[in-house]
């Protein structure tokens, strides 16, 4: 009767372990409880002890090899079977074990106990029912793995996006990769995850509150909070709004570049029919934003590069324009998406916004109205602010951000002149925007802008 | 005389306090828990979830004996007899205190006598009749002090014509009638109970529905069916005046603007629970405080002074028994450096033991929208249960809320018969991620009322079965 050697449990958290030396060989003789192989584990290193009295028969998993807990590493057989062709003729036992000053009672024991052995009671149970993978005995296959490290709505996840699973840490008991877990894979968050650390690590470090800590690049310092602090919990929105910038700015590298605008045509244009516009729309304003969208939107048509998205190594580029805009709100922001404004005139525009903008801040927005952005507006200008540098808002490649209108004396054909001027800033993703089409796309909107097409209100 | 020294100290004997406990001695800590109560238990099984649900259980002998007759068993005649009914429950509660007794025998644990105080991160002061003595923790010290009923200032509570949940459990006599403040899940059972003790019952909520932690859909049913047991529902009402009087309290209740005044014998006020750490040590041992007096804990619930652990009602989780104990073996575990892992708050169940019973796990479909998921919504009504048609109980219904996009179940959502056992499969299933599909693929016993939760699987993946 052969019994299957499998690699220890060496601690709950413990899903694997290395081999670092076998103490015998194939063919030499083993008592139960002797000494069989050194393991490596996360926690520990270790001697194993022989589960049983026989001959080693075959060594499955060698030095230096990483196996799930439970694979069968060796084979040992027991009594005379072993020895079948000649066992006690064995070349290899008195060289091996001359160290150990007693090769020759080792050698003839198992048979003399041969009726004695039980296999299955060796001291752990587990190896007993450890080899459910009958046939190859090799390690666990790939399917036992992912089925030992995950869930039906993990292996779902998994199917729908071609995930390994294989390939994820898990945090949940035993290393099984979580909902949370497979989310974070993909989202881009990296496979930083979190296990149950060794208590003795983690006593050194301060106590953090409850709850899932807020998502931060690395890990670097961390902040606690003292006596004259006080401790909030991050609402919902902030939650999802860190882990999108910070994945924002993990997944695309950022460039920004800044045109100045003359606006004192569209001022112009603004003044002498924002009030017919505004009996036009039934109460939504002419604002600039509105002539901003427009000239964004012409332009975007011209640059199909900057109103794309990026799959892999694919690069998706949209035919229509779902314009996000960033409203604030207390507490944080939202982007609602106004889909396919290609389609809208000027005042399709403006109500758009006014619907939008207010809905959000009502918090009634649907789901749906808050993704599939093409590309995304914001405007800290209306805040005050001259420029800034806006993130893109994934899977955007670029963003633009309109600055403070205000009027600078500029010289205008060698004279001096007091023009209502507006930095705009274009963030762009180096992935896939080089620097010459985002220049393009931005000198677009400044000629579409200070030449405004009176005719498109 | 010489200090006691331990591994580990537990202060409070609770659910949360003596399951630590037990599971630190399991580990091989000689432990020690500072219990300031004569029996050991803490609010649970003393005044909590044992009382009531033996006093809830004498209540649904009642509503059984509405249906026997149908069934076919006539009980000539019957009566309730209050003071057996409290007799009962008391020595319900006197045998399971005695086995916790029992188990702290068994495990080897101390049992301190007097109120703990934490001192620093090894010193625990005990203080009994005016004496104090010191103890020292080698390991760790975990913090079980628990809660108590939040008072009203406006209200104060007198304990005769104005009471918390520790009164009632100690009533020589039925009221002849109850208002009860707050419908949560204490305010309700009591309400349930009272009521069909034959008691005219009111129960007073501010928010707009009863349970209003619930899903909405099983506050309405729930709502609905309290008032067919004669429960006089006030939602959206606020308490705004209750003047004491030599023969009962009169009520000015409000909503809407509109005043009512209401005569009862008592007030039960059942606003929430207040956590225990007053007076505790706890700042002047560097303990870091969370909002009304909370303490601040990480996943291993650990405070912020090294080595004391904080569970149970004290910490800003839900405070249910079943939380403490979970929260309590982690923290035990993490002190004996034993391999652990963070209780998942997402598959606490909640459970109210009003008849019908309510009870659930996971999110509600509002706030599974909230969260932006694409929602799928199963419900089965147990009308359509065999089972439940032979209980006669065919009120309420099991909902399963799931996510369509990855078919997750987010929710589950149960009133009506053993709702509260029912939705251990639940947390079960959540907190193994299955998905609506593998649901519907479990064969379940049949006829039986946990096959309503494969019912309502196939309801919510759209295709609903049996009914």
């Amino acid at each position: 009767m052969a019994t299957e050697v499998t690699m220890p449990q060496m601690g709950e958290s413990i899903a694997e372990g290395t081999i670092t030396k076998w103490l015998k060989k194939p063919g030499d003789p083993v008592e139960r409880d002797e000494p069989l192989f050194e393991i490596s584990t996360d926690k520990v290193d270790a001697e194993i002890p022989s589960p049983a009295s026989g001959t080693l028969t075959e060594i499955v998993v060698n030095e230096g090899e990483t196996v799930e807990v439970k694979t069968v590493v060796a084979k040992i057989a027991e009594g005379d079977e072993a020895s079948g062709g000649g066992g006690s003729e064995t070349p290899a036992p008195e060289a091996e074990s001359a160290a150990e000053d007693k090769p020759a009672e080792s050698a003839p024991e198992p048979a003399a106990e041969a009726p004695a052995p039980e296999p299955s009671k060796s001291e752990s149970s587990k190896p007993a029912s450890a080899p459910a993978a009958s046939g190859n005995g090799g390690t666990a296959t790939r399917e036992e793995r992912v089925q030992t490290k995950s869930s039906p709505l993990v292996r779902k996840i998994a199917s729908e996006h071609g995930v390994d699973i294989t390939q994820i840490e898990g945090s949940g008991v035993h290393g099984r990769v979580t909902k949370d877990d497979i989310m974070a894979h993909i989202e881009g968050g990296g496979t930083q995850t979190q296990t149950a650390p060794a208590p003795q690590k983690q006593q050194q470090e301060q106590a953090q509150q409850t709850s899932a800590p807020a998502p931060t690049a690395a890990s670097g310092p961390t902040a606690t909070a003292g006596e004259r602090d006080r401790v909030e919990p991050m609402t919902r929105m902030r939650q999802v709004i860190a882990e999108r910038m910070v994945h924002s700015v993990q997944t695309s590298p950022h460039v920004h570049t800044y045109y100045e605008i003359d606006m004192k045509r569209v001022a112009d244009i603004r003044k002498k029919t924002k009030d017919a516009f505004l009996q036009r729309t039934g109460g939504a304003k002419l604002t600039y934003t509105v002539f901003m969208m427009k000239a964004v939107i012409d332009n975007l048509a011209k640059h199909p590069a900057i109103n794309a998205s990026i799959s892999g190594t694919d690069i998706i580029y949209h035919d229509y324009v779902n314009l996000g805009m960033a409203v604030a709100l207390d507490g944080g922001l939202m982007v609602p998406v106004i889909n396919d404004a290609q389609d809208l005139s000027m005042v399709g525009l403006a109500k758009q916004i006014t619907d939008k903008a207010t809905r959000a801040r009502d918090k009634k927005l649907g789901p749906d109205e808050l993704q599939g952005s093409t590309f995304t507006i914001t405007n800290p200008g209306s805040f005050g602010s001259l420029m800034g540098d806006p993130v893109i808002n994934q899977p955007n490649v670029a963003i633009l951000g309109m600055g403070k209108i205000e009027d600078r004396v500029v010289a205008i054909d060698g004279a001096i002149a007091i023009r209502p001027r507006m930095y705009v800033t274009l963030g762009y993703d180096h992935r896939l925007i080089d620097g010459a089409t985002a220049e393009k796309f931005l000198s677009g909107i400044k000629e579409t802008l200070e030449n405004f097409d009176e005719t498109a209100l | 005389m010489a200090n006691a020294e331990y591994d580990l100290i537990v202060i409070g004997a609770g659910p949360g306090g003596y399951t630590g406990a037990i599971r630190a001695a399991q580990l091989g800590l000689d432990t020690a828990v500072v219990e300031m109560d004569s029996r050991l238990g803490g609010t649970c099984l003393l005044r909590g979830c044992i009382p009531t649900k033996a006093m809830l259980h004498s209540a649904d002998l009642v509503s059984e004996l509405a249906t026997a007759k149908i069934a076919g068993i006539e009980v000539a005649d019957w009566k309730i007899d209050f003071a057996q009914v409290m007799k009962n429950k008391a020595d319900v509660v006197d045998k399971n205190a005695k086995g916790v007794e029992y188990l702290f025998k068994k495990n080897k644990i101390t049992t301190e006598k007097g109120r703990g105080k934490l001192i620093d991160r090894n010193t625990v002061e005990v203080t009994q009749d005016g004496e104090s003595r010191t103890i020292k923790a080698r390991k760790g010290v975990i913090l079980a002090m628990g809660s108590k009923p939040t008072e009203i200032p406006v209200f104060p509570v007198d304990g005769k014509r104005i009471i918390t949940s520790d009164h009632i459990l100690d009533l020589e006599k039925l009221p002849k009638s109850l208002v009860v403040l707050g419908a949560g899940a204490v305010g309700t059972e009591f309400a349930s109970i009272f009521a069909r003790f034959g008691v005219e019952t009111t129960l007073v909520e501010m928010l707009p529905h009863v349970l209003p932690i619930e899903d909405v859909d099983c506050s309405k049913e729930l709502e609905r069916s309290l008032k067919k047991d004669g429960i006089k529902v006030r939602t959206g009402t606020k308490l705004s005046k209750a003047d004491v009087e030599p023969r009962g309290v009169e009520l000015t209740l409000e909503k809407d603007g509109k005043e009512e005044v209401l005569k009862t014998d008592v007030l039960l006020v059942a606003v929430g629970r207040s956590p225990m750490t007053k007076d505790c040590g706890l700042q002047e041992a560097g303990v870091r405080m969370h909002e009304r007096g909370y303490v601040l804990v990480d996943d291993f619930m650990r405070t912020s002074v090294e080595g004391v652990y904080a569970i149970g009602d004290i910490v800003p989780t839900p405070a249910l028994a079943h939380c403490a104990s979970a929260e309590s073996i982690v923290a035990a575990e993490h002190v004996a450096g034993h391999d652990t892992h963070p209780v998942n708050y997402k598959t606490v169940p909640n459970a109210t033991y009003c008849r019908p019973e309510v009870a659930s796990v996971g999110m509600t479909e509002q706030a599974a929208k909230d969260e932006g998921y694409d929602v799928e919504v199963g419900k089965f009504p147990w009308a359509a249960s065999g089972k439940a048609r032979i209980k006669h109980q065919t009120g309420g219904f099991i909902k399963i809320v799931r996510d369509k996009k990855y078919d997750e179940i987010l929710g589950i959502h149960i009133i009506g018969p053993a709702a509260t056992d029912l939705i251990s499969e639940a947390a079960a299933l959540i907190h193994l991620e299955c998905t609506n599909e593998e649901l519907s693929r479990i064969v379940h016993a049949h006829p039986t009322l946990a096959e309503g939760m494969l019912e309502a699987s196939h309801a919510a993946a759209g295709h609903p079965i049996a009914f």
